[in-house]
């Protein structure tokens, strides 16, 4: 059964924190309603004016052209470490980033285990699309295990590349941070070709209020986000939300896998 | 001017002398020969006594630590790293995006024996990684050579002014002896300076935000902001080029070297003077900008023999080399492993020159 | 007036310390100072050798190529004794140490340091370590007694520079240092004395 709210139609709207800029993400990808849902919590919690954001390097590499905020560049990978530069001498700031699975799994998994496991006051909203998306469809440390890409042309073999990387796992696995939350990002389909279910996008929207929160309340926030890449899954917008369905949820199951302000708990 | 005179490794007073100009941040990796900076930081930090440092931390990667350092700078604040050889290979990819981010930054390489591991011995073989910008992509670099204990000491300061001045990193570059090596000195009564840091990145207030980032994706943006860094380089080259002079005015044979190697040298000079041989030596300060406009006019005023003396294969003789045009002889004594050449070696070889 | 001296020993001896508590004595006397501290990669048996320049002018280079005077702390620092200016001075620690120098214009102060330290047990703390560890200090005094600045005065300067670096828990040990440096001072200036 679905509830009413879960009923969205897709429409564009500014809000302050928008620079109003289209962005360059394809149709269908969920990084264009990420950077939505992080206006809009940016909105709601009124501070705008006290944010910094860093960009990383991926498909989001360009976000600060989206978002109406400070911002700085990180080389690959290093978000986290910059965040936590940022943090150190300006703790009254607000400094989040937006990741890419390559970018914070792979290249840069050092430093963002290494800012989970000291508590860094900073927010990293880590997007999964399972494939490097920027580069043009390359194996990810999140690819399922016999996906196709330009780099596993006869799909992954967990043999000679390893499994896909839990990171949502990985960071839980430490005890200083305050919020790891993993969302099923995409919305679905309905049996109405006009009607979606929008479930993830309501879910994503409270989890980055709720990492925010966490931030202001001097603690470690993750949230990784399982999302589409239908350009280079090679699918159908449509087709790769149900593949996403399918087989990027069970891998990477969605849930609250720590909370210690109890910021969901009220 | 306080006369407390002070008793402290390179090291050691190039920590203090970055507290006494203002440092607010610190972030690094240990290494060896280097390590007496985060130490001594720590302990003041622990302690307190120093209102705007505001942060110490070890950081778990050279590579974290840059970025610290980015994250830190990028707010405006004075931050500052240090390392070692191997540490500043790492350190390069920060320091290209700093430099194209025009962040300004303080980065110490304390000169150790390479490649690859190497030794812990002193050597100059990171002279063209900092100048020449050891990171990818074109950028301008601002690189300063102590040759002292007090100088270590004072650098620091000089280093934040010229970094805030031309918004952009500035290398230290010293090296292994000098880390460790122990002078008396004063701190000089510098005021710890509050720079113009309206670029910063601190919360968009209404309309106006501050993007800080190396990203140019169209063609013309990247073509005009590589003008920008390339005339950045220029201006620095013409108003930075520092060096210190001992007996040029007359003489035969001039030395050129820099951190230990010139101590070697100025006990060259005064042998070399005693045994009637009119030597003198030429010390850059700043590496990047080379000194090359005082190599040229000491050429004009009739200087045709420079004898440059560094740790490594011959590196700065090409800056040298470069900047005489061919209208001097320059000839190479270098040394390497972690060795020092003797004065002695210094003292013949400009003999041999002489003549 | 430039002093050079190369102080030598192996790995906890205290060869640092005494190189850089002579070196912090010029400091206190208003000189310029410079001490160069080289060691192998172990804290404790490895080969340690320090330079220490002390001048009124500033110092050129701090590396020390001919030594006025070399204290070698254990047979291996003999090694340096070819570099020892003319006329230059070997102080030896005898108790490890029985060569001679195998050269003639050099002048050699043997002091048994070991065992000079070792009478000294009445000034160590309660349950502290052997007294023998102060042969440096012993060393230290030596040195200054050869370089003739007055008992008063090198007494004065040296207790100026333990207090600087003997603190906290390393104070206990004042005494039983400070009384090393007087024997290893007396040891030669007695020995100056003509017979």
């Amino acid at each position: 059964m679905t509830a009413a709210a879960e009923l969205y139609e897709p429409k564009l709207g500014a809000l302050p924190t928008l620079t109003g800029t289209p962005t360059h993400y394809c149709a269908g990808c969920e990084h264009g309603t990420l950077t939505r849902l992080i206006a809009k919590a940016i909105d709601e919690l009124g501070v705008r004016e006290r944010t910094v954001m860093v960009s990383s390097v991926g498909c989001s590499v360009l976000a600060h052209e989206y978002l109406n905020v400070d911002a700085v560049q990180a080389p690959h990978g290093r978000a986290p470490a910059v965040m936590a530069g940022i943090k150190r001498v300006r703790p009254d700031l607000l400094t989040f980033a937006v990741q890419g699975d390559g970018d914070a799994v792979s290249i840069g998994l050092l430093e963002l285990l290494n800012a989970a496991n000291r508590g860094e006051p900073i927010t990293v909203f880590l997007v999964n699309n399972a494939i490097y998306g920027m580069t043009g469809g390359q194996m990810a440390p999140t690819t399922p295990s016999g996906m196709v890409t330009t780099t596993t042309p006869a799909g992954r073999d967990p043999v000679t590349t390893g499994p896909p990387i839990d990171a949502t796992r990985l960071v839980a696995a430490f005890e200083s941070p305050a919020y790891v939350k993993r969302v099923f990002l995409p919305i679905l389909p309905t049996p109405s070709p006009r009607v979606f279910n929008a479930r993830g996008a309501l879910e994503g929207a409270k989890a980055v209020r709720h990492a925010f929160e966490v931030q202001q309340r001097g603690g470690f926030a993750f949230v990784e986000f399982v999302s589409t890449c239908s350009v280079n899954w090679k699918l159908g917008i449509l087709e790769a939300k149900r593949y996403a369905a399918e087989v990027l949820r069970p891998l990477f199951p969605p849930g609250l896998y720590r909370d210690r302000f109890a910021v969901e708990g009220r | 001017m306080s006369d407390v005179r002070e008793f402290l490794k390179g090291n050691e007073a190039l920590a203090y002398g970055a507290l006494r100009t203002g440092l607010n941040a610190y972030f690094a990796y240990p290494i060896t020969p280097s390590s007496e900076i985060p130490e001594t930081l720590a302990t003041e930090f622990a302690r307190s006594t120093f209102p705007d440092f505001r942060t110490f931390l070890q950081a778990a990667s050279e590579l974290e630590a840059i970025n610290m350092v980015i994250g830190a700078a990028a707010t405006g604040a004075k931050a500052m790293t240090a390392t070692s050889g191997p540490g500043f290979s790492l350190k390069q990819e920060g320091l290209s995006y700093a430099a194209g981010m025009e962040l300004p930054l303080l980065v110490v390489d304390v000169n150790r024996a390479g490649p690859g591991l190497g030794n812990l011995g002193p050597e100059q073989t990171d002279y063209f990684q900092a100048t020449r910008g050891g990171g990818h992509g074109g950028y301008p670099t601002l690189v300063l050579a102590p040759s002292s204990v007090p100088e270590m000491a004072s650098f620091p300061a000089l280093g934040f002014d010229l970094a805030f001045a031309y918004r952009t990193p500035v290398i230290l570059l010293a090296d292994a002896f000098l880390g460790q090596l122990k002078e008396d000195l004063v701190f000089p009564d510098v005021p710890s300076p509050s720079y113009d840091v309206a670029w910063a990145a601190t919360g968009a207030r209404g309309e106006a935000r501050h993007v800080l980032s190396s990203l140019h994706l169209e063609l013309a943006d990247q073509s005009r902001h590589s003008r920008h860094l390339l005339d950045k380089r220029t201006r620095i080259a013409q108003r930075e080029q520092r060096a210190e002079e001992v007996g040029t005015e007359d003489a035969e044979i001039v030395f050129v070297a820099y951190g230990i190697c010139a101590r070697l040298a100025r006990r060259a000079v005064r042998i070399l003077r005693s045994r009637s041989i009119r030597a003198g030596l030429l010390r850059p300060i700043t590496l990047a900008p080379f000194p090359e406009r005082r190599v040229r006019q000491l050429i004009e005023q009739g200087r045709r023999k420079f004898l440059v003396v560094e740790l490594n294969a011959g590196q700065m003789v090409d800056d040298v080399r470069l900047a005489a045009g061919g209208a001097a002889n320059v000839e190479l004594l270098g040394e390497m492993g972690g060795l020092l050449p003797s004065s002695l070696d210094l003292v013949r070889a400009a003999e041999a020159m002489a003549r | 007036m430039t002093s050079e001296t190369i102080v030598a020993g192996h790995g906890g001896q205290g060869v640092l310390e005494l190189a850089n508590w002579l070196a912090y004595f010029h400091l206190l006397r208003g000189r310029h100072v410079a001490y160069t501290p080289s060691y192998g990669p172990e804290t404790r048996g490895g080969k340690v050798k320090c330079y220490v320049v002390a001048s009124e002018d500033p110092i050129d280079s701090p590396i020390v190529e001919a030594p006025d005077l070399l204290i070698a702390m254990n047979l291996p620092s003999m090694d340096y004794v070819p570099l020892l200016r003319p006329g230059g001075t070997l102080l030896v620690n005898s108790s490890l140490v029985r060569d001679g120098p195998g050269r003639t214009d050099v002048t050699v102060e043997r002091v048994p340091a070991v065992e000079l330290a070792s009478g000294l047990g009445r000034y160590v703390p309660e349950g502290g370590r052997d007294p023998s560890i102060a042969a440096n200090s012993v060393m230290l005094g030596a040195a200054l007694g050869l370089a003739r600045e007055g008992p008063a005065r090198t007494r004065a300067t040296v207790e100026e520079v333990f207090r600087h670096y003997l603190t906290d828990r390393k104070a206990a040990y004042l005494p039983l240092n400070l009384n090393a440096v007087d024997a290893g001072f007396a040891f030669v200036v007695r020995s100056l004395l003509p017979a």
